[in-house]
């Protein structure tokens, strides 16, 4: 019974066999037209993942025989200014980082009063109404046709309670409320998995808006109290405002954007 | 039964190739066409068997990985404690955890987007959310992609190690690195383990299997141990430590009293100090290896005192499991594996020591109890000093000297031959073991062609006893043939009673053609009441004659069988004769006449004249297919004949009403919708 490294035993008691290193040679050789017949057989699904994987190598040597050749070829230095690099006269002035953020608050405030926000998606594809809504028939012969269920994803607050059917208007199927949004905080290009508090602002109008209709583009205060972000005053916050980016009753779940 | 070899576990694939396994599969084993057009539930089921299909195979491989791989702490603690220290406990039981991680969170992101799909109103919602719950259960294998990598190394290793049984009848050699353990294992097994001249030859557990009085034994060489603390050791050593922790073997701790392996004996010494812990309970058997470079006696007497002591300690085995201190054989062996010089001497000593402790253990046991109180050796104390010897009667025991007399007197064929000359000289008489009536016939010469003729052909052993049986049998036959003579025959009969035997015959003859007509037509048509006797053949007139035959008078029968005749059926009552004329006389006179006129009249009742007759059934007319009468009646003839046997016995025929099913299962089964049980 062979055990242990067998084979290594014996290479070292008998050596290789006598054709082992052309055996290799050739099947390396080999190696590149096996490639090619698989290439061109390979179909459907097959054949894609294939060509991906190969593309992927390819790019891949490329890039190595690219920075091979950067080494040894000579080039002028880019003069590319640098984010945040200052001109030698201007090395000893301070920098104005407080007030500028100072003026900063100041002016999401005023854009708070104002509604408007720059955000990282200024324009929205409208929604339908038809398509936000689904028409639910009612009453005993279902000829009534005054109940609506919507039919995107939604957030509703923690304490909701449903009114009697007789008067609930619009129906928020509980499978598909949301209440965790992937946040993306765009300056340190990381994603968090926030908790949301509230729908800000539906760009499709009032109404979505007080329905808590999450579509993209939606403005959703979420909770950062998890970040640690802290106010230039010192305190923290915790709640922030995030537009959502993505359209959450396809994808199932929301990934919004913070803004900062 | 607890798996102790590693080799059945499944391959454990990387985490791009399980991707690509687990989507693939998806792809072929899914339904894969799907339009616009189809009703919104049906896309729906369409998208959740998909994100169902797949999360259910995920599921099961991450399960088979998680059953297959051995839970450490299940196995015995030798494989337990061995794969602890090859693998790191803590980084497998990590690895584990992770699957089984991934796979809980698989079944959740399947379960979350099963429920969002019932609410998919569009083929392309259905589809983005199928994209999005497969692509998540892809992220989550990726993630644990370095895990199962770790996995399959940890399993390719795994299925190399030896099969150790750590039950089994078990001999484990251990010392120094370099003193000669695989040398030995070599030598008493075929374990063909390297042997080199460097330490560390040997890295991992290696097995081999010897045989002792027929039993099997596991013999398991391992690394060498050098003589340091615990904690420094590393894996290679720790695999020995292992081992030796675990295993209830017979432990051969090996010396190289020459030196030649690089360490002196006072190192060597210490090491049996250091882990002196390890051979408690066990069997220990020092063993002095490479005699043939420096003898025993030849060490120093400072070695020497280091070897006893180390002797002494291990005599506190022999003595811990109930052995003599005196008996120190098997204790302290020596040996030369090159000049396999007390190499099975070794070798025996430990299995018989392992052999002996096993019996003992087996014997302190409680299982063995079970078994001892169930049998018992009746061993009776004697009474007083009389020898009580077994009795043999004089007979059998002269019987018995007679016997053994005759078996050293019988003289073989071999020995004449030595006798007379030895082989070559002596030819061997087949003559003189032939069985014959007289033994001096034995050397006659018997001729086997006679006159032309073979002898061989004219012998016949028992020719004289089968003539006798012939004999016999001739007279037997003689005997019976004269007690036949006695039979009937004519001539002693009168002439009357020949007469009476005549007609006896006569009538016998008789019956029996009549039988057999009467079969024979009982055969060819269906036997019917007399009624339907449309010949004529019943008659009154053929009654009368058999019965005056019979010496009967027939008038009363004929006249009570003419009286229910057919001719005055269809007539329920005869006419009141008073209606005729009254007087009482007139019956006894005119009863024949007024009988023959009512039947003439009746007669005329019932015979219509206005029909007219008939065809024959034999005359052929134009349109059946016949050439003539002849051919037609002879075509009815061949038809009747057919059917002949089956109408005798009743049996179904062609012609018969058929109801092919009596129960029809559209009419019994099922629900019944409108219309009648009978037709629907």
């Amino acid at each position: 019974m062979p055990q242990g490294d067998y084979i290594e035993l014996h290479r070292k008691r008998y050596g290789y066999r006598p054709d082992h290193f052309e055996r290799k040679r050739k099947k390396e050789a080999r190696e590149v037209h096996k490639r090619s017949t698989i290439a061109q057989k390979a179909l459907g699904i097959k054949g894609k993942m294939f060509a991906k994987k190969r593309y992927a190598e390819k790019a891949q040597m490329k890039k190595t025989l690219a920075m091979h050749e950067e080494s040894s070829s000579r080039r002028k230095v880019d003069d590319d200014v640098h984010e945040g690099a200052v001109p030698a006269y201007l090395l000893d002035r301070d920098n104005t980082t407080r007030a500028k953020v100072l003026s900063n608050t100041i002016k999401q405030k005023r854009k708070e009063k104002a509604g408007k926000w720059e955000v990282p998606l200024p324009k929205v594809r409208p929604v339908a109404e038809d398509e936000m809504f689904k028409v639910l028939r009612t009453g005993k012969r279902k000829t009534k046709q005054w109940k609506r269920m919507v039919t995107k994803a939604t957030f509703v607050g923690a304490g909701f309670t449903r009114k009697p059917p007789k008067y609930e208007r619009f129906i928020r199927p509980t499978g598909l409320r949301f209440t965790k949004a992937h946040v993306t905080h765009p300056e340190l290009k990381c994603t968090f998995n926030l908790e949301i508090i509230g729908v800000k602002k539906n760009p499709n109008g009032q109404m979505y808006t007080s329905l808590g209709v999450l579509t993209k583009g939606t403005i959703i205060e979420v909770n950062v109290s998890e970040l640690g972000l802290v106010t230039p005053a010192g305190k923290v916050v915790w709640g922030k405002y995030a537009q959502v980016t993505n359209n959450p009753e396809n994808d199932g779940c929301v990934n919004a954007c913070l803004l900062v | 039964m607890v798996q102790y070899n590693f080799k059945k576990i499944t391959v454990v694939p990387n985490g791009k190739d399980f991707i690509d396994i687990i989507l693939s599969r998806t792809q072929r084993q899914t339904p894969t066409v799907v339009h616009k057009g189809y009703a919104i539930s049906r896309l729906r089921q369409f998208y959740m068997r998909k994100v169902k299909f797949t999360q259910q195979n995920f599921y099961d491989k991450l399960s088979t990985i998680i059953d297959e791989f051995p839970r450490l702490d299940d196995i015995h603690p030798f494989y337990g404690d061995l794969l602890h220290v090859l693998y790191n406990k803590d980084h497998y039981k990590l690895a584990l955890g992770q699957v089984n991680t991934a796979r809980n969170l698989i079944s959740k992101i399947a379960k979350d987007y099963v429920k969002l799909l019932k609410y998919g109103d569009s083929l392309y919602r259905c589809k983005c959310l199928k994209v999005a719950a497969l692509g998540r259960m892809c992220t989550v294998i990726k993630r644990i992609g370095p895990s199962l990598a770790y996995l399959e190394q940890i399993r390719q290793h795994m299925a190399r190690l030896p099969s150790i049984d750590p039950n089994t009848r078990t001999i484990l050699i251990c010392g120094y690195p370099n003193v000669g353990k695989s040398s030995f294992i070599n030598k008493i097994t075929r374990a063909d383990v390297d042997v080199q001249p460097y330490a560390f030859t040997t890295k991992s557990l290696f097995v081999g299997h010897t045989d002792y009085k027929y039993l099997r034994y596991q013999v398991i060489d391992t690394p060498g141990i050098l003589d340091r603390p615990f904690e420094d050791r590393n894996i290679i050593e720790m695999c020995s430590i292992t081992a030796l922790a675990h295993l209830r073997a017979a432990v051969l701790f090996f010396l190289d009293i020459s030196g030649s392996c690089g360490y002196s004996i006072a190192q060597q010494a210490a090491l049996f100090h250091s882990i002196k812990s390890l051979f408690m309970n066990k069997p220990l058997i020092i063993v002095c290896n490479k005699t043939d470079l420096l003898p025993l006696e030849g060490i120093s007497e400072e070695d020497r005192n280091l070897v006893m002591e180390m002797k002494a300690e291990a005599m506190k085995t022999v003595i811990g499991q109930g052995g003599e201190a005196a008996n120190d054989e098997g204790v302290l062996l020596t040996m030369s594996a090159l000049t396999e010089e007390g190499v099975i001497a070794v070798k025996n000593a430990a299995c018989e020591r392992l052999l002996d402790q096993r019996v003992e253990m087996k014997m302190k046991s409680k299982k063995l109890n079970d078994c001892l109180n169930r049998f018992h050796v009746a061993m009776p104390k004697p009474r007083d000093q009389k020898e009580r010897p077994p009795c043999i009667p004089q007979a059998v025991l002269e019987a018995r000297a007679k016997q053994a007399a005759e078996k050293e007197k019988k003289k073989t064929e071999r020995d004449l031959e030595n006798e007379n000359g030895g082989a070559g000289v002596y030819s061997a008489s087949l003559k003189k073991n032939y069985i014959l009536a007289n033994d001096e016939w034995k050397e006659d010469i018997l001729p086997e062609i006679l006159d032309g003729h073979n002898v061989c052909d004219y012998i016949d052993p028992d020719i004289l006893q089968r003539l006798e049986e012939l004999e016999r049998e001739e007279g037997l036959r003689q005997a019976e043939e004269a007690d036949e003579d006695f039979e009937m025959d004519g001539q002693e009969l009168t002439p009357e009673e020949q007469k009476a035997l005549a007609e006896i015959r006569r009538k016998k003859s008789l019956l029996i053609q009549q039988h057999r007509i009467k079969k024979s037509t009982a055969e060819s048509r269906p036997t019917v009441p007399r009624k339907f006797d449309k010949d004529r053949e019943f008659t009154s007139e053929r009654m009368g004659r058999q019965l005056s035959s019979l010496g009967l008078d027939p008038t009363m029968a004929i006249n009570r069988a003419r009286s229910r005749s057919l001719s005055r059926r269809g007539r329920k009552r005869e006419r009141s004769l008073d209606r005729g004329d009254t007087d009482g006389d007139a019956m006894d006179m005119d009863t024949d006449t007024l009988n023959k006129k009512l039947r003439t009249r009746s007669r005329s009742l019932s015979m219509s004249r206005s029909r007219s007759r008939s065809r024959p059934p034999t005359e052929a007319s134009p349109g059946e297919g016949f050439k003539d009468s002849a051919q037609k009646s002879k075509a009815i003839k061949i038809a009747k004949k057919a059917v002949k046997i089956r109408n005798k016995n009743a049996r179904r025929g062609e012609a018969d009403r058929v109801i092919p099913t009596l129960k029809p299962k559209h009419l019994y089964s099922g629900k019944r919708s409108t219309g009648k049980t009978q037709r629907r």
